[in-house]
């Protein structure tokens, strides 16, 4: 069976669990300028960006071979839990029969999810599925604290260019050498040995900037979407991090939330206060990671969301108070075909300005203060020595 | 004390129901204005832009309201009034907006969670937490919420006969209403949200042109809840908002209704679940070759192209009508 699936993030990881389970893997391409046209052109019109993404993806899977397409569901109220629903319809309409298998949650369509387990299971032990999805989630953690120290140190690389090389070629790494849940320290190892292998500037601590990126779970992993946001924010010298990483994902979305670690639920507790109940998508983390980030002490934050993501507009609608109220900066950028570069680039230099004019002020406001300290430190040192006090 | 109530949104589906809620409990109940271009320039100042029109409507409702000193305005939370179902997540998070991006708002709304299963909120038993900043006790707000549950089940009785939401609400006082006169011509199915339909200024009075065009409308009130729901257990997956698939088995029983000569889909622009409802709506009519036209509305629509869009497809209905018959 040869199998495709979305591209979101860190693909090689659904490579590698359905590879470890024995299916033939169709690898869909990068999404480029043609997956959007593909996309925009066979999509509902007022569909959201990611849908459209996705249709160009699939399309050019199933031209690249794919018979069987994977994908995740959900139930609402974002429109992404039916996405599928309407691939499906889109793909058929274009000419394509083929099977799209859905993984909703387990709580809504128990029977549904099993039958989708056991098509993917296909011949295998329920052992080896099982050390599948161990070698997969210990590899999502793996790569994910990976790809947060490149974002970091990315910032103040010496030679442009050296981490985005070493990123591809630890994603590599992972492909060709991980087989079982062991090989994964290993090569987490050479990875940071890679890693640390690249010179970097030594900014003193109070110049660094970190930059927190929130939003819609797709533009905010998928860098091919988002314009490389990230790699062009290093490049400005900042630091980044998402609210979003696919471990994260799995822990709060698969894993029973009684098992489960995910930091997403302290997230969720924080967002109360501004959005009392969730919403769908991913709206209260959103929230939530404002204020953590705030309380983690970053200097500002860029929400993303497709152009008219119902969640996120809720979220961008109690932004402004929440960024007066904590008194951080935030950048709304919403994304569709239709965005350009140069856009995103003029508005994210114009934002850091702000946001490096803003921090910099503050520290030389507490410079002030402690100069005058000193003054009147000195003031009394020498009236106490000239006797008058 | 005195409540403002929003004209916007689901008012026109539930104003019988909180009309007569607080007549019973004796509060003065302050309606907000039919919406104007004063009341929706109000609303896009305090919205994000990119957010749906009908929304930016109802924060310009809402800030009419607070300049006319009411005590409270009264924003229900819809979260899902059928199991599985919710509302479009913009309804679930409206209190959140309105207390975050209107200034002065945040003390002044009163948002009573709605989850329950029925169309009918008398079971919506968070309205009863209204009791204290009301001031009033629990039974006096249970009695009201019966007695306002009664007179919407019969507001949506006199609906399913084949009248618009504004004639409904005119017959209310009646003992006995008739099934409703079809004096038109041809049948449209005008499928639409409540506060698109009947909200005069958004759509331009859309219902009320297509009646004077002399065409009979029928709109998902008017059909019975069991034929919306025998269309949609055949669906694989649901769409997951109540409304939106209000108008899915609406859409598909006129769609398969010989009596019903075409159908108009009135949508705002950019509303998240028209997108998937739409392009369903769409493809089932190229099905069955029922002329299908979408209408799409905003704060920038022009009245002569809405005009020219409606009259044509009635006279393309009726031109086709006549080809047939002489066929």
């Amino acid at each position: 069976m040869k199998i495709s699936f979305p591209y979101m993030g860190t693909t090689i990881l659904y490579k590698k669990l359905l590879e470890i389970l024995g299916h033939e893997v169709i690898m869909p391409p990068r999404p480029t300028r043609k997956t959007f046209d593909l996309g925009v052109k066979y999509s509902p019109e007022f569909a959201c960006f990611p849908l459209k993404v996705i249709t160009g993806t699939y399309i050019e899977a199933l031209e690249k071979g794919a018979e069987v397409l994977v994908t995740s569901g959900g139930h609402g109220p974002c429109r992404a839990g039916f996405y599928h629903e309407v691939h499906e319809r889109v793909l058929k309409n274009i000419g394509y029969d083929n099977e799209i298998i859905v993984f909703d949650a387990l709580k809504d369509n128990f029977f549904k999810v099993l039958s989708s387990f056991f098509k993917i299971k296909a011949n295998n032990s329920f052992a080896k599925v099982k050390e599948a999805i161990k070698t997969v989630y210990k590899m999502s953690y793996s790569l994910d604290k990976l790809e947060k120290e490149v974002t970091k140190r990315r910032a103040y690389e010496v030679t442009k260019g050296e981490f985005t090389t070493a990123w591809r070629k630890i994603k590599e790494l992972y492909d060709n050498k991980v087989f079982t849940s062991e090989d994964v320290e290993k090569v987490e190892l050479e990875a940071y040995e890679l890693l640390n292998s690249i010179k970097i500037k030594e900014i003193p601590e109070q110049e660094k900037i970190r930059i927190g990126i929130v939003g819609e779970i797709y533009v905010v992993m998928e860098p091919s979407v988002n314009m490389e946001i990230e790699e062009t924010l290093n490049s400005l010298g900042v630091e980044v991090e998402r609210s979003q990483y696919l471990s994260e994902w799995i822990e709060f979305t698969l894993v029973p939330s009684r098992y489960s670690k995910s930091h997403e639920y302290e997230i969720l507790k924080k967002a109360d206060k501004w959005l009392e109940i969730g919403i769908g998508g991913h709206a209260k983390q959103s929230v939530g990671f404002i204020v953590d980030f705030y309380d983690r002490g970053f200097d500002g934050i860029i929400q993303l969301m497709p152009f008219g993501c119902l969640p996120e507009l809720v979220a961008q609608s109690i932004i402004p108070k929440m960024s007066n109220e904590l008194g951080i900066p935030v950048l709304s950028l919403s994304i569709d075909e239709q965005t350009g570069n140069a856009n995103v680039q003029t508005r994210l230099e114009a934002f850091l300005d702000l946001v490096k004019s803003i921090k910099f002020e503050k520290q030389n406001k507490s410079n002030i203060i402690s100069l005058q300290d000193i003054i009147s430190r000195n003031r009394i040192a020498n009236r106490t020595k000239e006797g008058i006090l | 004390m005195k409540i403002g109530i929003p004209r916007a949104l689901l008012y026109y589906y539930y104003s019988p129901f909180w009309k007569t809620f607080f007549e019973e409990l004796g509060i003065e109940m302050v309606i907000s204005p039919k919406t104007s271009k004063a009341i929706l320039d109000k609303g896009i100042k305090e919205s994000v832009p990119e957010i749906c029109v009908p929304i930016k409507i109802f924060n310009g409702h809402v800030v009419t309201l607070l300049e006319k000193d009411v005590d409270y305005v009264l924003i229900p939370r819809m979260v899902s009034i059928k199991k599985g179902e919710f509302f479009c997540p913009k309804f679930m998070g409206l209190p959140d907006i309105v207390r975050h991006s209107i200034p002065n708002a945040e003390d002044k709304i009163l948002y009573p969670q709605i989850k329950t299963n029925s169309d009918n909120l008398a079971k919506a038993t968070d309205i009863l937490q209204l009791a204290e900043p009301l001031g009033l006790s629990y039974s006096e707000l249970k009695s009201a919420l019966k007695k306002a549950g009664k007179e919407w089940a019969r507001f949506n009785k006199i609906c399913k006969k084949g009248y618009l939401i504004p004639e409904a609400n005119k017959l209310m006082q009646e003992k006995l209403v008739k099934a409703a006169p079809r004096s038109g011509d041809i049948t449209i199915g005008l499928l639409g949200y409540v506060y698109n339909v009947y909200d005069e200024f958004v759509s331009m009075n859309v219902y009320k042109r297509l009646q004077d065009l002399n065409v009979n409308l029928v709109t998902f009130e008017m059909i019975r809840n069991k034929d919306i729901n025998k269309y949609l257990k055949k669906m694989p997956k649901r769409l997951f908002w109540t409304f939106s698939n209000k108008l899915m088995g609406a859409g598909h029983y006129l769609n398969n209704n010989p009596g019903i000569d075409g159908i108009i889909h009135l949508s705002a622009f950019v509303c998240g679940p028209d997108s998937m409802l739409g392009q369903v709506l769409e493809s089932e009519t190229q099905k069955t070759k029922k002329p299908f036209m979408t209408v799409r509305v905003d704060e920038h629509t022009g009245e002569n192209h809405l005009i020219t869009r409606i009259e044509a497809f009635a006279d393309m209905i009726r031109n086709s009508k006549k080809k047939r018959r002489w066929a």
